[in-house]
């Protein structure tokens, strides 16, 4: 006898299609340790309630798979709490793995300047943490009112998650909190050994939230009804090892770009020369971080890309070719934004350098480069044109900018954009240095040649690919990448042992920089955070109609994919909240430098004792 | 002026930025995929219609095929005139079984020079029933070809009524808000105060009778959201906008209802 209270996947199915909503929203939001004990007994006790007495129809009616907001709907205030408790995330697990790198750089040099530098990063922690762990428990509970059926499904495929959930985040708080608190307190290794858990924690909590958001993409290790058959397999779908890569990627450069923001914010409040040296040096610190890691995501996005087409070509397709393609003409604009933020940034902070005006002569070339590739990356393929526009062109596809819209022209382009961020790092890096090794030209002329080269052969593959089958071309975006991966390394190491015991031309005079470096910091800081906004809704967004695609539908009043226009809305609604949060985090992080405070009276009173 | 209200100012225009970004490139809502109603009686030109409706919507076939004039470099194979070369497409195959196997199998047999990778229509994300695989069969034979099957075709790789993917029923019966059907949000708001939509009478706005065959969806759209965005040579602008906000239609309206009154005007072509 079928017991009413047993939900199948295969019933819950039936049932989402009786019901209304959108959820593309992602459950990979993390569950937050603040209310872990809590949601867990709401979750028992929602699994507990339907006893064998009750009708199925009373059941249905109590429990509905979707349910409404007031004055909101459903998929907005979903869309913006998992977006902010992301991005939250996103910073409390990057600020440890390079607060770690510089601890552990001046531990190793003896130079007490990175220590406290890492320890002002890891101030911005506690708070976040907190931040993050509130947010996560307002998207789990919106989770379990808004969308029960999914949470339900969700909950009968990933329970064995939880509880290693639970106990990490556990181990993440105690880790977090002793690697802050006891700062100076343990021996330097015992607390280089904290960072190193406090990390290790932090990476295995995201693999586990990483495994139910990609399983709502490519869902695996089911069968046909939806059941469970493996663990492992709905663990390790298609997209989950590509998401941890470049959510680990992405968290660094989002994570140093905040850190950055903060110097910046701290440096245009400075009273004092030594205060401007500092935040300058913590705000170039937090930028190189952000672009070091930034230079390298393309690259993790190719592979998840792949993994998505070798799931499945029509959410492929979908995602880069179909309903969402403008979306990348968008995100075009915020990547090229960021290299050209970042390349002015360095100009700028060139001229703090004395004799790095040697190089000021390259800054036009590069902005040239950067400035072609930009437009090259953020040319549509088919344009938005009136019918006599349309007809005057002999069709949507523009007769020359048309052929630069497909990918080999874009990949091309991004690849030289970071080569080129790559030669504004290489030029900063040897702005008050003069190579004296005997071999010096002849280096300088190989990694000359290399650059060369390798620009050369990404054009070279970049025009190939117009003459070959789609098969062939999309396989040439691996050389290319290949290439310039291996030129910046190569270059690096030769840049390495060219200035080993270079002569200085002059100091760094940190401090003497123009303000607007200190807003091209912001400009960056707030541009990740909107593509984070922009690529979180793509990649729920491609699942269009579906929570689970292919196995939950969604059949609520949100079921719709909604215009870019919208979205873009939400996404910056979302990135302002979360500046303003960051705003508090900045604010709470520098009380900690105040004096403590005194009672006027006792003020006024040793004023009166100074004074007799 | 303070360091704080500028930084503020900052991030406020920054955001502006990338929202105005999000406005200026084309604005399109994709709605869910509904389930199309085939009568036993259709002709095989009427089920090729039919199933040309599906292509290009519930399907998703044309979001990876072109048809006909296809753009370099192709990812999956031209359908234009697959017609009348299906039958020799794979030996010991008709046509009919060939495209058949090519929607139910896809992997079963690839076309020279592509990838494997399409997934059975039959199956879910795409889920299209028995019956509706046959429309987009006899669709795809009168490309080039002319449609044989009915609705009465048998293949071998149709399954049972009780396997027969489970439709979404059209969440306008169920949403908050929704009831009204295209004609009836036409009437309920008052349209034809303004728009003659059984002939081409002038009124105070142009007359919609055939406006399915001058504008598309998405311009349909947006002379319903944004009237004024484009105002028709010789007509008032403003009146339309003023119009419906007098009416509540902006507030009112649900999406399924907007969907209706779309797709009732679409279908406008004036025969």
């Amino acid at each position: 006898m079928p017991n009413n209270t047993t939900f199948s996947p295969h019933r819950l199915i039936k049932l989402q299609r009786k019901m209304t909503r959108k959820g593309g929203m992602t459950l990979y939001r993390a569950l937050p340790f603040a209310a872990v004990m809590l949601l867990l007994a709401v979750v028992g006790a929602y699994f507990a309630l339907p006893a064998e007495a009750v009708p199925l129809q009373n059941l249905q009616d109590a429990n509905p798979d979707y349910r409404q907001l007031p004055f909101i709907s459903s998929r907005v205030a979903m869309w913006v709490v998992a977006q902010l408790h992301l991005m939250f995330a996103a910073f409390v697990l990057a600020v440890p793995m390079f607060a770690l790198i510089i601890e552990v750089i001046g531990y190793k040099t003896g130079e007490k300047r990175y220590d406290h530098l890492a320890y002002e990063f890891t101030k911005l922690l506690s708070v976040s943490f907190s931040f993050t762990a509130a947010l996560g428990a307002m998207l789990t509970f919106l989770l379990i009112i808004l969308y029960p059926a999914l949470t339900q499904y969700m909950v009968k495929i990933f329970s064995w998650t939880f509880l290693p959930y639970v106990g990490l985040f556990f181990l993440e708080a105690i880790f977090l909190y002793s690697y802050y608190y006891g700062w100076g307190k343990f021996n330097p290794k015992t607390h280089i050994a904290l960072g190193v858990m406090l990390n290790v924690v932090g990476t295995a909590i995201m693999f586990i939230a990483d495994a139910w958001l990609t399983f709502m993409n490519t869902p695996n290790g089911i069968d046909a009804a939806g059941e469970l058959v493996s663990l492992s397999g709905a663990i390790n779908n298609f997209i989950w090892m590509p998401i941890n890569i470049h959510r680990i990627i992405a968290n660094v450069a989002f994570g140093g770009s905040i850190a950055a923001a903060y110097g910046a914010y701290k440096y245009l409040g400075a009273k004092t020369q030594e205060e401007r040296e500092h935040y300058d040096w913590m705000g170039y610190i937090g930028n190189f971080i952000a672009i070091s890691a930034f230079l390298p995501l393309p690259f993790a996005g190719y592979w998840l890309g792949k993994e998505i087409y070798a799931y499945s070509q029509s959410l492929g397709i979908t995602l880069m070719g179909g309903t969402f393609s403008w979306l990348f003409i968008i995100q075009a604009v915020l990547i090229g934004n960021l290299f050209l933020a970042a390349n002015y940034y360095l100009w700028v902070s060139m001229e703090r350098i004395e004799g790095a005006h040697r190089y000021r002569k390259f800054i036009k070339y590069l902005l040239g480069a950067i400035a072609t590739s930009f437009l090259v990356w953020a040319t549509p393929h088919s344009l938005v044109a009136s019918i006599e526009e349309a007809r005057a062109m002999g069709g949507s596809h523009h007769p020359i900018l048309g052929v630069l819209g497909v990918m080999s022209a874009k990949n091309t382009a991004v690849n030289v954009l970071i080569l080129s961020t790559y030669i504004s790092f290489l030029l900063y890096r040897r702005g008050n240095k003069e190579a004296v090794v005997p071999w010096a030209k002849t280096g300088k002329n190989i990694q000359l040649g290399i650059f060369v080269a390798v620009v050369l052969f990404v054009i070279f593959l970049g025009v190939y690919g117009y003459f070959v089958e789609a098969t062939v071309r999309i396989g040439l975006s691996v050389p290319q990448v290949l290439s310039v991966l291996l030129a910046m390394i190569v270059i690096t190491i030769i840049d390495v042992f060219l200035f080993k015991g270079a002569k200085t031309t002059g100091e760094i005079k940190w401090g003497e920089i123009g303000n607007r470096a200190q807003y091209a910091l912001f400009f960056i800081a707030i541009t990740f955070a909107w593509t984070m906004g922009l690529m979180g809704y793509v990649r729920a967004g491609m699942r269009q109609h579906w929570h689970v695609y292919g196995v939950i539908e969604d059949t609520s009043v949100d079921a719709f994919t909604p215009t870019l226009g919208y979205a873009a809305n939400v996404v910056s609604v979302t990135v302002f909240i979360f500046f303003c949060f960051i705003a508090v985090v900045f604010w709470l992080a520098g009380l900690s430098g105040k004096k403590p405070w005194q009672p006027k009276q006792k003020a006024a009173d040793s004023g009166e004792e100074a004074q007799s | 002026m303070n360091n704080a209200i500028k930084i503020f100012i900052f991030v406020l225009l920054t955001i502006a930025f990338y929202s105005y970004v999000g406005q200026m490139v084309p604005q399109k809502i994709t709605y869910p995929p509904q389930s199309t109603e085939l009568s036993a009686d259709l002709t095989p030109a009427q089920l090729a219609a039919a199933g040309e409706e599906i292509a290009s919507g519930k399907g998703t076939c044309l979001t990876c095929h072109t048809i006909g004039s296809p753009p370099e470099g192709l990812r999956f194979p031209d359908l234009g005139g697959i017609g009348s070369r299906a039958a020799s497409q794979k030996a010991g195959m008709s046509d009919v079984e060939y495209l058949a196997e090519s929607m139910y199998d896809p992997n079963a047999f690839v076309v020279e020079g592509f990838l494997a990778g399409m997934p059975s229509i039959g199956g879910p994300p795409i889920n299209l029933t028995d019956n509706e695989i046959l429309a987009v069969l006899a669709y795809l034979q009168s490309l080039g070809g002319e449609p044989t099957v009915t609705l009465d075709t048998v293949l071998p790789w149709q399954r049972d009524e009780s396997e027969q993917p489970v439709s979404a029923p059209a969440t306008a019966a169920t949403a908050p808000g929704a009831g009204l059907d295209g004609p009836g949000v036409f009437a309920a708001y008052a349209c034809s105060t303004c728009h003659a939509i059984n002939d081409d009478t002038r009124m105070v706005g142009p007359s919609l009778y055939d406006v399915g065959s001058r504008l598309t969806t998405a311009e349909i759209y947006e002379a319903i959201m944004d009237p004024d965005a484009t105002v028709a040579e010789g007509y008032p602008g403003a009146a339309m906008k003023a119009m419906l906000d007098g009416t509540g239609f902006y507030q009112k309206v649900s999406t399924e209802e907007l969907k209706a009154l779309v797709d009732h005007l679409a279908s406008q072509t004036g025969n």
